[in-house]
């Protein structure tokens, strides 16, 4: 770097950055201790939500062994987000907001699967917000926005759509959710109710754009499934899976 | 509510877009200003751009429309102030964090080119240029408009890239003073700059361009030097 040549080698600056330099390097500290629970919150609702893929059934309170194995992985989350409350106070919430999204998002995604899978019903905004603010036990509380609550439910379609492809797999009937109803009426309604919601110009726009094209692809996996299950009613053995030959290229088992 | 939905509350997607219609609309205020000081700030920037190509001693009025243009855009940044004060402040920061960046620029660079002319390298503070373009004063505590460090330092980078043309510009109009002060100057904000920590973000890779800059007002000052044209040093 250039030395200082001038006659005067204390540049008469230093005093107007100095009063900066507090406040930038607590901003990068709390913005880097945002991302990274944001990623451990994120890693956390993933094993819930393979825990979750265990169960086959829709409407029951979820037995020990799936309540036990994530135990462990909630509590990591509620400490996380007590964590990094404090961080997420005032002006701080909608400054990093954007960092700690991702992670709420994929809490969503597991609190409203877990919770579709117990009751049969969706996880309302009202409620994932009291959520997220009880995993807090501090006096800080995060905020749960609904734009993420909105981007997590986009995600939830998708296990809801592995979940059904599973279980018909596995049962060779699509899994009942409540009187009059199958998780693929919900899967439509869901998809109904999503792409009625308009969003504007705004940042999130697009990352909803990339999502509901995803979902649709996941409500027609589970259409293909079920349109498979019931051609071949009768003609194929319990335990069977569909595979390709038929145009389907397999799509039907995922996982 | 109909029977065979009752997978979910009636409603539930009504009143999500309920919060999103509000957002929108509290969005489409603000850009309907936001743009009105874009336009100006255009307006500012292409009168100081004249200013590249004028003599000093033909620099007044230049300089006073210049400065009539950015009154313009104080007063918008008025308007900004009075709505933006009224929601989070950093939920809508993006819709005019550009635009404030490049009016404080603009007040930054017309004043030091007034500046050079008489007192050189003033650096006005953050203090000083918020009060000069009567924009609230920074409230952690509360929502009200400010402006942020980030975004006055952003505007410094803007002002370092535009007096090193400067530098190069004042030579050509037989004015060999002043890159001294503008390299003297350029070098000042580049010290300060490498006391800051940033990290990877938008003000980090801009602020790595001011360290260009410093040579590049250097080599202006080296080329007088080399063929004796600096002022007191006497052609040989």
């Amino acid at each position: 770097m250039a030395e200082p040549t001038s006659d005067s080698p204390e540049s008469p600056f230093l005093p107007i950055f100095e009063t900066f330099r507090k406040e930038i390097d607590e901003h990068h500290e709390r913005r880097e201790r945002v991302i990274k629970a944001s990623r451990d919150i994120t890693a956390s609702s993933k094993k819930i939500i393979f825990t979750l893929h265990r169960l086959r059934t829709i409407g029951q309170s979820l037995p020990d062994h799936i309540a036990k194995a994530n135990k462990p992985y909630t509590t990591d989350i509620a400490t996380k987000l007590t964590l990094i409350a404090p961080d997420l106070q005032g002006q701080n919430a909608d400054r990093y907001s954007r960092q700690i999204s991702s992670g709420l998002q994929e809490y969503i995604e597991a609190a409203s699967f877990q919770y579709y899978l117990e009751t049969g019903t969706l996880l309302t905004y009202a409620t994932a917000a009291s959520n997220v603010r009880d995993l807090c036990t501090g006096e800080a509380k995060v905020k749960l926005g609904y734009e993420d609550y909105i981007l997590g439910l986009y995600d939830f379609t998708g296990e809801v759509m592995k979940f059904g492809i599973t279980a018909m797999a596995t049962s060779g009937t699509i899994p009942i959710s409540g009187p009059g109803r199958t998780l693929l009426t919900d899967l439509r309604a869901l998809r109904a109710g999503l792409e009625g919601v308009r969003f504007g110009g705004s940042p999130v726009a697009r990352e909803v754009d990339k999502k509901a094209e995803v979902m649709r692809v996941s409500v027609e996996k589970v259409e293909k499934a079920l349109y498979g299950l019931t051609v071949r009613a009768g003609e194929r053995p319990k335990g069977w899976m569909p595979s390709d030959g038929d145009g389907g290229r397999g799509e039907g088992v995922e996982v | 509510m109909s029977v065979q939905n009752a997978m979910m509350e009636s409603g539930l997607f009504e009143d999500l877009q309920k919060k999103i219609d509000e957002d929108t609309q509290v969005k489409d205020t603000l850009r309907e200003i936001v743009q009105q000081l874009e336009k100006q700030d255009r307006a500012t920037q292409a009168i100081l751009s004249k200013a590249h190509s004028t003599p000093s001693a033909e620099l007044s009025p230049v300089l006073q429309a210049a400065q009539s243009s950015i009154e313009n855009e104080v007063q918008s940044i008025q308007r900004l102030a009075e709505v933006a004060s009224k929601h989070p402040y950093y939920r809508y920061n993006y819709a005019w964090t550009r635009e404030m960046q490049s009016a404080v620029s603009g007040k930054h660079d017309l004043l030091e080119r007034r500046g050079l002319n008489t007192q050189p390298g003033h650096l006005l503070t953050l203090a000083e240029v918020t009060t000069l373009m009567q924009i609230p004063p920074i409230a952690p505590t509360t929502d009200s408009f400010h402006l942020t460090p980030e975004e006055y330092l952003q505007s410094l980078i803007s002002l370092v890239d535009e007096l090193s043309r400067l530098a190069r510009n004042s030579v050509t109009l037989g004015d060999t003073a002043r890159p001294l002060q503008i390299s003297k100057f350029i070098k000042d904000v580049h010290a300060g700059f490498q006391m800051l920590n940033l990290r990877n973000d938008g003000l980090r890779k801009r602020s790595d361009g001011v360290k260009y800059r410093v040579k590049e007002a250097e080599d202006v000052v080296y080329d007088l030097s080399l063929r004796g044209l600096l002022p007191g040093q006497g052609k040989v």
